[in-house]
């Protein structure tokens, strides 16, 4: 336990300074002393220097600040989805994009675009992602279970399938969009952080931190879960409910997820993977650790794709393929030794 | 994946094809327009230079509230540091027609004319602008229309308080005045505005008229690597526009296409377009002249037959500015060019 | 999800031993168009281990599955007194602990997390405090504290199936049904879960173990129930129950029961011809 509280705080002093460091780094120059003041200051503290740049507070608090912010919104989101995920199909591979779920998630956004519905405001978009994707959840589920367990290769080809489906749709949907939509989609298919704003940030942030909050309440029962079904209802899990709830929990991080940042891939698989090597696989500590660590990822990957290239961006969720891609290769390899076949 | 024996066969079809086009149009069925018989490929380069300004520059009268094309009230109060993007280039150009290309302070991808060469540019990812790109300069006004985004930078912008005005974004000919007048009017400049309209539509109508008028068919094909897959323009794709002005027939619209359409080899055989315009680049993407031949469908095209193809340096064809006049001209020149 | 409890769990209360911890009554389970089990009645008590024995595909796991709500079925199952439905998940966790014939483990959990998810129906209750005791002794008792950090899934077949008793003896729990405990087991862990089974049951709990090793059953267990094809064929002391006619005709293989020249107990063994 001392040592996951170790890995907890060094986590969120990461985040912080990464954060900073975020903030300050970009095409207009504001160095990290300039960025707390001009915090300070704008919660009424007269304290520190504010930024000596042209347009300097413009470019922290209308561009920077909310893109930092929906970038570790977005990442713990993810990072706890793809836990919470691998917890409930008792699958080290399950990761949201991987198995389709944030695909599914992007169609039901991309419908909202192209056809331009606006039926809930700004909650719209949000709306329909859940929608998709608790429906996608669902249907990899349902699909991929045989006997009470989830196979890896079944679950690899659900995923394939639906994957297969999804972009299908997207395509469609591509081309019946118009230009403005097709931009949109496109920035979909790549994921990006480029549209970040305040507006966004307070539309995800509230579904994430409630969609965390119970993954955590349900950290226990999924520890229970890694015993399979039967031991666990043994154990006094109602693992029906805990189940239902899952899939509600992975549906609603997801698409809070992908609502505005789009298909973010391989987060949600690499950041629990690393964590779980460093503190084991207690979900009390996983969950909370793989938030703050899907954050710190974001963060860090959003900061090198608009910073890499001066005056270029590279797509975020390219980026994060590149790097996690790789990975999902060794682990593939990593779990099938070590279950002696494709079981 | 083209196995060596069909890749073979394929360049030897391109050999006879060229061979076939050495010997003359002998081979051409009867019925084809003269067009089609003048001479093989050709260029249009982008208009060299800078754009004229105007005669008698204007200082900006400000500030002024102009009505912007999402239907939003803007205020301009200084126009001392001008950014005019689009997806085209065209409003740069147009500010610098309006005599005031020395307040431009940054510039979109497709404003390379020699004077705002040297601005920064401000569009981040491919033609999207970045929010952030743009607040470093510091611009007191920001110009753009519905091709340049995302939506979400140009509000990031509002919310900093930069007046963003957006012009209507329609590519045609008619149009272009109207786009003249919007930007000059934000600028306080409403005079040399009138003045550049005018200029500009006078060179339209000339150069429009200096076509022969024997109506060819032309398609304008979006082609780009070796996939196979084109696109053509149609009905509204900005293309259309440019072809009817040079006096010929736009294949696309002809076969009831409208914007960019992909088009199978056989739909563009049935257009039987006479003579093919290509972007440059594009061009040069898919192998030359002799490259493009060889995608399926383009050699059974009259077009390709005689080789009647002009590729047009990228963005001029469809940039719809103060400098289309030129486009226009030299568009006709080398769609009626006759062997010399 | 979070605490939508409709009212707080009834933790158990002590019973004198002899009371009916399970009772089953005309129990049928039907599996597709097949009856698996029959018309089963059968009452376990506390303070006694009950063997229950029977060919393959008797129905011994289906029945350990029914009395653990894994499998629909109709007739009556109480548990602690009262019918099974009416308990809550968390309450029969209180009152059952069940050990399956294989383990599955997703995660590398430790061997002593693993156990101590045993304690989980506990939490929140203040038999909570006795968490990190009863993880040290079932650990113990079960020979696995030795490699209480080692991950599960490193563990050998007989390694893990101990650890999962260990979890099972750390839920302690009025009733345990376990399913085979011996059967990746070594001569000397065999015996010594018996001998841990045995120590539960003078402490006041029901055991039920299902068992190949007639013998084992023979030599450990205060009754012994055979199943046949769905349906209970005897119940009673080894004694009484584990005879040569009756075996003989549940496993139709000609068998030969011998008293044990030291302690009495049956000794089962298959007839086989004198070599040479």
């Amino acid at each position: 336990m001392t040592r996951g509280a170790v890995l907890l705080g060094g986590l969120g002093v990461a985040l912080a300074v990464l954060c900073l460091v975020a903030a300050s780094v970009g095409q207009v120059n504001v160095p990290p002393d300039q960025v707390i003041g001009s915090i300070l200051h704008r919660v009424g503290l007269d304290v520190g220097p504010r930024p000596t740049a042209l347009r300097g507070d413009d470019a922290l608090w209308v561009v920077r600040f909310p893109r930092v912010a929906l970038a570790v919104v977005t990442g713990a989101a993810l990072g706890c989805s793809g836990t919470v995920m691998q917890g409930v199909f008792g699958n080290p591979l399950a990761e949201p994009a991987v198995i389709g779920v944030s695909w599914g998630a992007a169609v039901g956004a991309a419908t909202v675009i192209v056809f331009g519905l606006t039926v809930l405001g700004d909650w719209t978009i949000v709306a329909a992602a859940f929608g998709c994707g608790l429906g996608t959840t669902l249907l990899v589920y349902t699909v991929s279970r045989f006997a009470g367990r989830t196979e890896v290769v079944t679950l690899l080809l659900t995923g394939i399938a639906v994957n297969a489906v999804a972009s299908a749709l997207l395509g469609l949907l591509m081309f019946a969009a118009g230009n403005d939509a097709l931009r949109a989609i496109t920035a979909w298919n790549l994921g990006s952080l480029a549209g970040a704003n305040w507006g966004a940030v307070a539309t995800v942030t509230p579904l994430a931190a409630a969609g965390c909050a119970v993954a955590f309440g349900c950290a226990r029962r999924l520890d229970l879960l890694s015993l399979g079904e039967r031991t666990a209802r043994h154990l006094g899990v109602d693992v029906e409910r805990l189940r239902f709830t899952a899939i509600v929990v992975i549906a609603l991080l997801t698409s809070s997820a992908v609502a505005f940042a789009g298909v973010i891939a391989f987060v949600g698989l690499v950041v629990p993977h690393l964590i779980r090597m460093v503190v084991g696989p207690g979900h009390r500590t996983l969950i909370p650790a793989s938030a703050l660590g899907g954050a710190v990822v974001l963060v860090a990957a959003d900061l090198v794709a608009r910073t890499a290239i001066a005056y270029q961006e590279l797509p975020l969720g390219v980026l994060t393929a590149l790097i996690g891609g790789p990975f999902f290769f060794w682990l593939l390899r990593r779990a099938r030794s070590g279950s002696g076949g494709w079981a | 994946m083209i196995r060596p024996a069909r890749a073979a066969a394929l360049a030897l079809a391109g050999a006879l094809l060229l061979g076939g086009c050495a010997a003359g149009t002998a081979g051409r069925p009867p019925g084809g327009t003269d067009t089609a018989a003048r001479c093989g490929a050709g260029t249009v380069a982008a208009p060299r230079g800078d754009p004229e300004p105007v005669a008698s520059p204007e200082t900006p009268r400000l500030p002024v509230t102009v009505r912007s094309a999402d239907g939003r009230d803007v205020t301009v109060r200084d126009a001392r540091r001008v950014l005019a993007v689009n997806l085209y280039g065209s409003l740069a150009e147009i500010v610098h027609g309006l005599g005031l290309g020395d307040r431009l302070v940054g510039r979109d991808v497709s404003t390379t004319f020699p004077a705002a060469r040297h601005l920064p540019l401000v569009t981040g990812q491919g033609h999207d602008l970045s929010a952030e790109g743009v607040l470093k300069l510091n611009p007191s006004v920001v110009i753009a229309d519905r091709s340049i985004g995302p939506p979400e930078a140009l509000e990031q912008l509002r919310r900093s308080g930069v007046p963003v005005v957006l012009v209507d974004d329609r590519q045609t000919l008619d149009a272009i005045g109207p786009h003249i007048g919007a930007v000059a009017e934000a600028l306080g400049v409403p005079g040399a505005g009138r003045a550049l309209a005018d200029r500009v539509r006078d060179r339209i109508g000339a150069a429009a008229k200096s076509a022969p008028r024997d109506r060819p068919t032309v398609a304008f094909l979006y082609v780009r690597g070796t996939v196979g897959v084109y696109l053509i323009g149609g009905d509204g794709a900005g293309s259309d526009a440019m072809i009817e002005a040079v006096g010929a027939t736009d294949a696309g619209t002809a076969i009831g296409l409208s914007g960019f359409r992909p088009i199978t080899s056989e739909g563009l055989i049935n257009a039987a377009p006479d003579v093919l315009l290509v972007m440059t680049a594009g061009l040069k993407s898919v192998g030359g002249v002799s490259g493009l031949i060889k995608l399926p469908g383009i050699a059974q095209t009259p077009a390709g037959r005689n080789r009647r193809i002009i590729d047009v340096d990228d963005g001029t064809l469809l940039s719809f500015g103060p400098r289309t006049g030129e486009t226009i001209s030299a568009l006709a020149a080398a769609v009626y060019r006759t062997c010399g | 999800m979070i605490g939508l409890r409709v009212r707080r769990p009834i933790t158990p209360r002590p019973v004198p031993p002899g009371s009916a911890a399970v009772e089953i009554r005309g129990l049928q389970v039907e599996r597709g168009a097949r009856t698996v089990l029959d018309g089963v009645d059968l009452t376990v008590r506390t303070g006694e281990v009950l063997a229950l024995v029977g060919p393959n595909g008797a129905g011994k796991s289906t029945l350990l599955a029914a009395v653990g709500g894994d499998v629909a079925f109709t007739g009556g199952i109480s548990v602690d007194g009262a019918p099974l439905a009416t308990w809550g998940h968390t309450e029969l966790a209180m009152r059952r602990a069940i050990l399956l014939q294989r383990q599955t483990m997703s995660f590398p959990f430790t061997v002593a997390q693993v156990v101590r998810m045993g304690r989980a129906p506990w939490a929140g209750t203040p038999l909570e405090d006795d968490d990190d005791a009863a993880v040290a002794e079932a650990m113990r008792e079960t020979d696995v504290s030795e490699f209480a950090d080692r991950p599960h899934p490193r563990l050998s077949g007989g390694e893990q199936a101990r650890v999962a008793l260990a979890r099972v003896l750390a839920q302690r729990t009025g009733t345990l049904l376990l399913d085979e405990p011996t059967a990746a087991l070594d001569l000397h862990h065999q015996e010594m879960v018996f001998d841990v089974v045995r120590e539960r049951a003078s402490a006041g709990a029901a055991v039920v173990t299902v068992v190949h090793d007639l013998g084992l059953a023979a030599a450990h267990a205060d009754r012994v129930a055979v199943l046949a094809e769905g349906r209970l064929v005897a119940c009673g002391p080894p004694g009484d129950v584990l005879t040569a006619e009756m075996l003989s005709a549940v496993y139709r293989h000609d068998i030969e029961v011998l008293p044990h020249p030291r302690t009495g107990r049956p000794l089962i063994l298959p007839r086989r011809a004198a070599p040479g």
